[in-house]
């Protein structure tokens, strides 16, 4: 076996020293060593995106990236997106939109949308599809994860909107 | 004690419902948009191992040797188990029909790619990968079964030698003179259809930590399981141990749809964990796994119908003959898959007689899972595609043919020829919403204008039921005894009036936690942030099956709302005796104990609650202390099957109708959805938003099941789709926006008028891509009859009706 590499990376803003396995895929390296279990796995080559973190700022296949190659770097993953303990903005347009059902693939979906957001905040249909046409969600059908981008881009520039959830 | 579950919303013991019928933010979200959700793969226990499982590269061969004698010296190993340590801990899988079953690995001979062969539990995964490379085994390569209609034959090679035969079951259900309706027919009309294999493909694949207890050889199984009473119930039986010796603690799951499957890793893990003396043992089921192995593939149809039909459109008799390829073995429900559509064998129509010739076949193919619908979605595409074909035979329009043959507004409840009883509808009413939602006659008007530009468009309508709240007595004639489906839930009140809901299931995703939510809030008259539910392992749980079939949202609005009852007739003794009334004059109003007549006089709840916990000496005699209830819900009126398969099987009948035009590339054979629109009727629609999510997800993967997913094997019955670069699953660009309507006729015999709406469109959207595909070929006189219709196959269908027009083909 090969000789274990000490690498350092920064995760939501915490640096973490760690000794790996060259082999260790960088999605159980999060989820194993520093237990960030919110990054979920679902193929294990590349083609679901549910295990789909963002590497600084741009959105990578944790399953397909060793925990060496990110060695010096800044991660974000989906226990970074909550700020003073209140959901983030996009997490708050999935909940309203209900655009999630069984919430596996959602962690892979939010750090998508985050980087298309950040990169194009108010995007175009066409752009929405394009950013998550590597996202596999089986359980919605989309279009309610489609509304939640929107609700989200609507939110992040400041418009008072509610989603379509009803509240008494 | 005899309760009366509410039959409406205004039965509800509160000024007015605030939160049931609303499409309410869902309490799982928080959890799973933060990540906090405790998946299985999240769980670590101490001591933990990984399992890795060798599986067979070969569909059929002897098992000469397995030689684990390197893997086991391998630095990390703690345990090795092969088909050896199956035989002797493990018993072959109960199996429908009975005796089709094996152990969960291999023992004399494989019989399909991906079967277990041999585990190591070590370290890691990375460790146990390692040694289950150098695992052994010298295999005897046999002739393998891979064409099932040639298996039914006398000569080739048997999966099982024992048996003498491949075939499973084969059996002829006759209900009605059907005969006559054929020889009385003014038209008949026989087609042939194939219908090949795909499955549920949750985004979270099957996993399991078992940890056996060497002092009492029990064993705890932590597992995302769909139903974990009765996969307990079943590791047990398999395993040979009590039934309370296994308990299984269900953790949220990352989807099911039926096929989450995991039996024979479970049961690998369990010896696994024997072996290595104790040690929990984690087994993943990675995604290759799943698709070759895993519970992942239903529904591998041969269909032959006929449709007899009086020439102004009704429909008098249906003949269905089937054969399905089981797979190996029959562990796995793959023949339940067969007979469920007895449920809804005629559809939505008054098709007065029919015969269902049924034969099921082993082969060297992974056995066959549950998938969301259960069979009938291929028998509704076969049945939707003979109603249109009836419509051409006789110049009718699609939806008239329809319309022509539903069973009337009037006639409900309805007994169908294979006997299953439809609780309400109106079935017109549905039609015509949605061809006004459609605009139907504007789609003909731009299929026309599309189609003298030379554009290949087409439109199709279709019908179908989703039999909803599934009952065992729906599948006795494959050997599922009995009748009863309990689902049961605890609801208590502490001393601060919060409440507690205990269930028996693990999320899966439909959002029932909030129903159950939204029950009690209105119940008791609190908030959401006052309640939370809770999910007991099987050694706690009321009796519980969890989602299935359709029928949770019925079933535990039914346990919920029980449990509600009988703590509120608790709750008024205590009060009454409080008051020093009789329990007659009081009643529980908007979360108060009132005197009925005497104004003034009431307790809110939490003190009736508060008083129970801790003033035991002030209860009257005979009021248990404890202010909870428990209740488990059965559907009422259920019957036991007949010789011809004949019961009342299913409680609930939901129906939709949906109107869909697409456009075929003629180069490519890429099928593109131009307008998708659904009406549908499932009752009262306690939560509108996750009923709507049930819908859209149900619609994709009607569009996958169309149009995309199929598990391949070759002429070696060696699988070809062992990918997601293989078996493509729908994206964001292959489903289309919807228009959405709704009818609703309330069941009379659920609670809250509910109906079963959870496998939704899978029921009719297969029929519906496939009728617009057959609208569009119309002037090419083709027909495509094989699901999926994959752009190869329809780009031959359209090459050979007209070679110019598809040019040099695709590349």
């Amino acid at each position: 076996m090969t000789t274990q590499q000490t690498i350092s990376v920064t995760v939501n803003g915490t640096t973490h020293e760690a000794l790996v396995d060259p082999r260790t895929t960088l999605a159980d390296f999060l989820r194993g060593e520093l237990a960030l279990t919110g990054t979920h796995v679902g193929c294990e080559h590349g083609v679901c995106g549910a295990c789909t973190v963002l590497l600084e700022g741009r959105s990578v296949r944790s399953c397909l990236m060793l925990a060496v190659q990110a060695d010096g770097t800044s991660l974000t993953t989906v226990e970074g997106m909550e700020e003073d303990g209140n959901l983030h903005p996009i997490q708050l347009a999935f909940v309203e939109e209900h655009g999630l059902q069984c919430g596996f693939c959602t962690p892979g979906f939010l750090m998508t949308v985050r980087e298309l957001l950040e990169n194009s905040p108010d995007p175009s249909d066409e752009e929405i599809r394009d950013a998550l046409g590597g996202q596999i969600c089986r359980c919605t059908g989309y279009q309610s994860i489609l509304r939640s981008v929107k609700l989200a881009a609507a939110k992040l520039q400041g418009a008072p909107l509610a989603g379509t959830t009803e509240s008494p | 004690m005899s309760i009366e579950i509410p039959k409406t919303l205004d039965d509800l013991p509160n000024s007015s419902p605030r939160w049931v019928g609303r499409g309410v933010p869902r309490v799982e979200d928080p959890h799973l948009v933060t990540g906090r959700t405790e998946f299985i793969d999240n769980v670590v226990l101490p001591g933990m191992l990984h399992a890795a499982i060798l599986r067979s590269p070969i569909a059929h061969a002897r098992i000469r040797s397995v030689d684990t004698s390197q893997a086991e010296k391998l630095a990390g190993v703690f345990a090795v188990v092969t088909g050896e340590d199956a035989k002797r801990w493990s018993l072959p899988s109960p199996t429908m029909p009975e005796e089709w079953g094996t152990h969960c690995m291999a023992t004399d001979k494989v019989r399909y790619v991906g079967e277990p062969v041999a585990a190591v539990a070590a370290v890691n995964r990375y460790v146990a990968e390692d040694a289950i490379e150098l695992i052994a085994v010298d295999y005897e390569p046999l002739e393998p079964v891979a064409d099932a209609v040639k298996a039914v034959g006398p000569d080739g090679p048997l999966v099982m030698e024992e048996k003498g035969t491949n075939v499973m079951l084969q059996r002829v259900f006759t209900w009605g003179e059907v005969d006559e309706a054929f020889a009385d027919a003014d038209r008949v009309f026989t087609e042939k259809f194939r219908w090949h294999r795909l499955g549920a493909n949750p985004m979270e694949t099957f996993g399991v930590i078992a940890q056996w207890d060497p002092v009492d050889e029990s064993l705890t199984l932590r597992a995302s399981v769909q139903s974990a009473l009765h996969f307990g119930l079943g590791r047990a039986a398999v395993l040979g141990l009590a039934s309370n010796k296994v308990r299984v603690i269900p953790h949220p799951h990352g989807g099911s749809f039926g096929g989450k499957g995991g039996t024979r890793g479970c049961d690998v893990a369990a010896l696994l964990t024997r072996k290595a003396g104790g040690r929990p043992v984690k087994w993943i089921e990675d995604r290759s796994e799943y698709l070759t192995g895993g519970g992942s593939q239903s529904w591998d149809r041969h269909y032959e119908v006929s449709l007899a039909v009086k020439n102004d459109g009704r429909v008098t008799g249906l003949h269905v003959k089937l054969l399905d390829d089981m797979g190996a073995t029959g562990e796995a429900f793959g023949a339940v898959n067969t007979v469920k559509p007895l449920a809804c064998f005629t559809g939505p129509y008054a098709i007065p007689v029919a015969r269902y010739d049924l034969t099921l076949v082993a082969t060297n193919k992974l056995p066959q899972s549950p998938y969301r619908g259960m069979g009938p979605p291929p028998h509704n595409y076969v049945l939707e595609q003979m109603m249109d074909i009836a419509a051409r035979g006789l110049d009718m329009d699609l939806a008239e043919i329809r319309r022509v043959n539903f069973i009337p507004k009037g006639a409900f409840p309805y007994t169908i020829p294979s006997g299953n009883e439809y609780d309400s509808g109106d079935y017109e009413a549905v039609l015509d919403k949605a061809l006004e939602l459609a605009d139907y006659p504007a789609l003909r008007d731009q299929q026309a204008a599309a189609r003298a530009e030379g554009r290949c468009v087409g439109i199709g309508v279709v019908s179908a039921i989703e039999p909803g709240v599934f009952d065992w007595n729906a599948y006795a004639v494959v050997g599922a005894q009995g009748t009863g489906v309990p689902e049961g839930a605890t609801v208590s009140i502490d001393v601060l009036g919060k409440i507690t809901i205990r269930v028996g299931f693990a999320m899966e995703g439909q959002g029932q936690y909030t129903l159950a939510t939204q029950l009690v809030a209105d119940y008791f008259c609190v908030g959401f942030e006052d309640i939370k539910v809770v999910v007991l392992d099987t050694h706690s749980a009321p009796p519980a099956f969890g989602p299935g079939g359709s029928r949770l949202g019925v079933a535990l609005t039914g346990a919920v709302l029980g449990a509600c009852e009988r703590l509120k007739a608790k709750l008024v003794k205590v009060a009454a005796g409080l008051f020093q009334m009789d329990a007659s004059q009081v009643d529980l109003v908007d979360g108060n104990l009132v005197a009925k007549d005497v104004p003034g006089v009431e307790m809110p709840m939490a003190a009736v609650a508060g008083t129970m916990l801790g003033r035991s000496d002030l209860l009257p005699p005979g009021v248990d202390p404890r202010p909870e209830a428990t209740y488990v819900w059965t559907a009422p009126g259920r019957t036991e099957a007949d010789e011809q398969g004949r019961a009342k099987t299913y409680l609930t009948a939901a129906q939709a109708v949906h109107v869909v035009m697409v456009e075929l590339d003629e180069e490519t054979g890429l099928v593109e959805i131009l307008e998708y629109c659904v009406v549908d009727d499932c009752g009262t629609r306690l939560n509108p938003a996750t009923v709507e999510g049930q819908t859209e997800g149900s619609i994709a993967q009607g569009i996958g099941a169309a149009l995309l997913e199929e598990y391949v094997y070759d002429d070696q019955a060696q699988i070809l789709t062992s990918s997601f670069m293989d078996y493509l699953l729908p994206t964001v660009n292959e489903v289309p926006a919807m228009k959405k309507g709704i009818v609703v006729t309330p069941s009379p015999f659920t609670p809250l008028g509910a109906k079963g709406c959870g496998e939704g469109a899978m029921h009719t959207t297969p029929a519906a891509v496939l009728s617009a595909i057959n609208d569009a070929l119309l002037p090419l006189g083709v027909r495509a009859n094989e699901v999926p219709a994959s752009p190869n196959r329809l780009w031959t269908l359209i090459h050979d009706a007209k070679p110019q027009a598809a040019g040099e083909g695709p590349r």
